[in-house]
């Protein structure tokens, strides 16, 4: 396990961004999470662990009500960011969806240019003032997502021609872009190769210095080399949430250690 | 023997073959179906195949050829018709068909015995009024000339059916005994079999292209009949249309101008109905509706298109059309005479708009709901409203396919006939007024063919040429339309 460098890691707990309390979630009949408390810690890497189907991305989709656009899913329990209940009906949760922006599994840019897809939310959002102020958002937001240097030349060509990789971090910038407070990943690498891989996940590293960042991986090797926390999700349950270091070396739950090892999951 | 004779027995040799292949298969290999190389249904198909298909075939050939080569025989006998005068030519020879078809059936209903028949005279026997006794009516008394060909007709006919059906047999059995001999344990009988299967699909895909090459061709012709006759400059630069069927010719002016504007000018107006009404409930329906709105709305915006055309255009002419004129017409409600009666371009747009909506709304709401559900997350999740999604991301996505769907729908339009003759009214004016009653190429080419047409004329003659050109605008549309939409598919795979 040197090669994951869990002595380096520097966990320095910051305030809490995130608490979920009692969170339930049902896609019809099916009881999909089950009880799960959490607290996210602000400018912090979160990773949400375990097999396929136990949870994890449904229980990430929570964060910013995506879960609203499916109809069959009900939410219940308690979920608030920075002490406000996002449930509540007096929350838009359009607005909610400005403060916590999303990268999904598979690149999605939008069949637009690329200086369009970076500017969309910006121009949603009213960001911009004026023309010059856009184009430096679009640059910025490019730069913080490390793919500046090779969509300069070509942002007005579909985002669509980039390569997967380019296409992801195309969409973490669309993300940045619109300045959220927190930045949901929704197994952001499992399309890209592992070159990609590496840069995408350089780049969550960087972006811990302004955001929350919580990232569901099916890479156990990938948790322990981006979040200082982890979570461990098994059929709906939230098993165990601590330090990487702790989950990886000295997890308190045989579960989570079956896992760790490979022997179930 | 008649036909059906011949064809059922054709089917026994088939039925015969299948069991006599599949018995000898299974008995060569010793009893054991898998010692062959294909299963014994296999042989059983490869004999009956063969037993049918070339004699088919060839009964198809026979049938076609016959009647022009009987044509060929009796043509020297009416020597009192100019060979060169195809026209009158094919009158006669279809006189001498239906006396010879009609003597046959004479005798097959016992009117006239087969000895009668032989030797009538024209001149002893009136053989119009024994044909009409038997239910065969003939325009004129027939003459001597025509009654021996007719009888010369019969003959080579009686002669040449005969032989046909001994040569049909023949093959059949040929081929089925060939087939037979072939069944051994490793003949490959299953590739045949699929080789069979495969040409008998390639040639129902064939039918289809070739009608529309023969519906072409059959334009073609008469097309350029009608430019001989008329000059192509006037036919598609006159701006009038008055056609004269006053039979001396030389008078009418067949300018497509007219009709063209008509045309285009309805079914403008019949996608500015459509276009918006069926694009957005699309719209509803893919990104807004429940499931359950859309199971009981889609169905019923689909039963739109089932409607017939001509069910539209009583309503244009019963109920759209009035109500127009209340308001528009003469002492109407808003006080303005722009609309002389019921049926004007506006009536016959807005109804075929109404009959277009399925179309426009079914094919976009297919191709909105292709574009991925990873466009509305991604867009959602930038926290975007459902409306800035669907104007931002998914409509720009669908959009190829969306003008498709138009386009396909403004060739519809383009095509339609009923609405337009029952609403728009038959005048061929050039005009901008909408409440104005005007004509399209369609209606022009129902009015140009009904009653009685003289093929010769550049009056008839000008329907072809009016549908040739319907036929290139609808034609160019669709093929654009498709073309856009095949591109819009390949962005997804």
């Amino acid at each position: 396990m040197d090669d994951l460098r869990l002595i380096e890691r520097a966990v320095d707990m910051n305030e809490t961004k995130i608490s979920a309390n009692g969170v339930q979630v049902y896609y019809g009949d099916n009881h999909a999470i089950k009880d799960v408390n959490v607290e996210i810690a602000d400018k912090t890497v979160t990773a949400f662990i375990g097999p396929s189907g136990c949870g994890k991305s449904t229980f990430l989709r929570c964060l910013n009500r995506m879960n609203d656009t499916i109809s069959v899913a009900r939410v219940e329990g308690d979920i608030r960011i920075d002490g406000e209940d996002i449930y509540d009906k007096r929350v838009d949760p359009v607005q909610l969806r400005a403060k916590v922006g999303m990268v999904f599994q598979k690149p999605n840019p939008f069949p637009k240019s690329i200086y369009d897809n970076v500017a969309y939310g910006p121009k949603i959002h009213g960001l911009a003032r004026n023309k010059a102020e856009l184009d430096e958002i679009v640059e910025r937001a490019l730069r913080r997502a490390a793919l500046w240097n090779e969509a300069k030349d070509r942002l007005q060509e579909p985002g669509t021609g980039l390569s997967g990789g380019q296409q992801q971090r195309l969409c973490i910038a669309r993300a940045v872009a619109t300045e959220p407070e927190v930045l949901l990943m929704d197994e952001p690498c499992s399309a890209l190769d592992p070159i990609a891989t590496a840069q995408v996940e350089e780049l969550i590293d960087e972006l811990r210095q302004s955001y929350s960042v919580v990232i569901v991986t099916h890479s156990m090797q990938q948790a322990a080399r981006v979040s200082q926390m982890t979570a461990f999700f098994h059929l709906g349950n939230l098993v165990e949430y601590d330090e990487t270091g702790t989950i990886f070396t000295n997890p308190s739950d045989p579960r989570t250690e079956s896992y760790i090892s490979g022997r179930i999951g | 023997m008649a036909l059906s004779w011949l064809f059922g027995l054709l089917v026994l040799i088939a039925v015969a073959g299948f069991f006599a292949g599949r018995s000898k298969s299974v008995a060569s290999a010793g009893g054991d179906a898998r010692g062959l190389h294909s299963r014994p249904n296999y042989y059983g198909w490869h004999v009956a195949l063969n037993a049918l298909v070339p004699a088919l075939l060839l009964l198809v050939l026979w049938l076609l050829i016959q009647p022009f080569v009987l044509n060929r025989a009796v043509m020297p006998m009416l020597s009192s018709v100019d060979v060169n005068d195809r026209g009158t030519m094919s009158l006669v020879l279809s006189d001498v068909r239906r006396v010879a078809e009609g003597i046959d059936i004479a005798i097959t209903e016992g009117a006239i015995s087969p000895d009668e028949a032989r030797d009538i005279q024209a001149d002893v026997m009136d053989v119009r009024a024994r044909l009409a006794e038997v239910g065969v009516a003939l325009g004129s008394d027939v003459s001597i000339e025509t009654l021996s060909a007719a009888q010369r007709y019969r003959a080579l006919a009686y002669t040449g059916t005969s032989v046909m059906t001994i040569l049909v047999l023949i093959v059949s059995l040929v081929g089925g005994v060939i087939a037979y001999r072939l069944v051994r344990p490793d003949f490959r009988s299953r590739n045949v079999v699929e080789f069979g299967v495969r040409m008998l699909l390639l040639s129902a895909a064939s039918i289809a292209i070739l009608t529309t090459v023969g519906i072409v061709l059959s334009l073609v012709f008469n097309t350029v009949e009608f430019f001989r006759l008329y000059p192509a400059t006037d036919f598609f630069f006159g701006l009038n249309w008055a056609p004269s069927f006053s039979g001396r010719g030389g008078a009418s002016e067949l300018g497509i101008l007219p009709l063209l504007w008509g045309t285009l000018y309805i079914s403008v107006v019949a996608l500015a109905v459509a276009v918006p009404i069926g694009l957005f409930s699309a719209i509803y329906l893919s990104e807004y509706a429940t499931k359950r709105v859309r199971s009981i709305v889609k169905p019923m915006i689909e039963v739109l298109a089932g409607i017939p055309t001509i069910v539209y255009g009583l309503f244009a002419l019963l109920t759209v059309g009035p109500v127009l004129v209340s308001a528009f017409g003469e002492g109407g409600v808003l006080g303005v005479s722009w609309m002389g009666g019921g049926t004007a371009v506006m009536t016959a747009g807005l109804v075929m708009g109404i009959m277009l909506i399925p179309f426009v709304s079914s094919l976009s709401d297919d191709i909105i709901n292709a574009v991925p559900q990873s466009m509305r997350d991604g867009s959602l999740g930038l926290g975007a409203t459902r409306s800035e999604t669907v104007r931002q991301v998914v409509l720009p996505a669908a959009l190829p396919g969306i003008v498709g769907a138009i386009l396909l729908a403004a060739s519809r339009a383009i095509g339609e006939t009923m609405i337009v003759v029952l609403g728009a009214g038959a005048a061929a004016r050039l005009s901008m007024n909408p409440f104005d009653a005007m004509t399209t190429i369609t209606a022009k080419i129902v009015s140009q063919l009904t009653g009685d047409a003289d093929f010769s004329s550049p009056e008839a003659l000008v329907a072809f040429s009016l549908g040739m050109t319907l036929f290139v605008i609808t034609l160019g549309l669709n093929v654009f339309a498709l073309w856009i939409v095949r591109r819009y598919r390949e962005q997804y795979e």
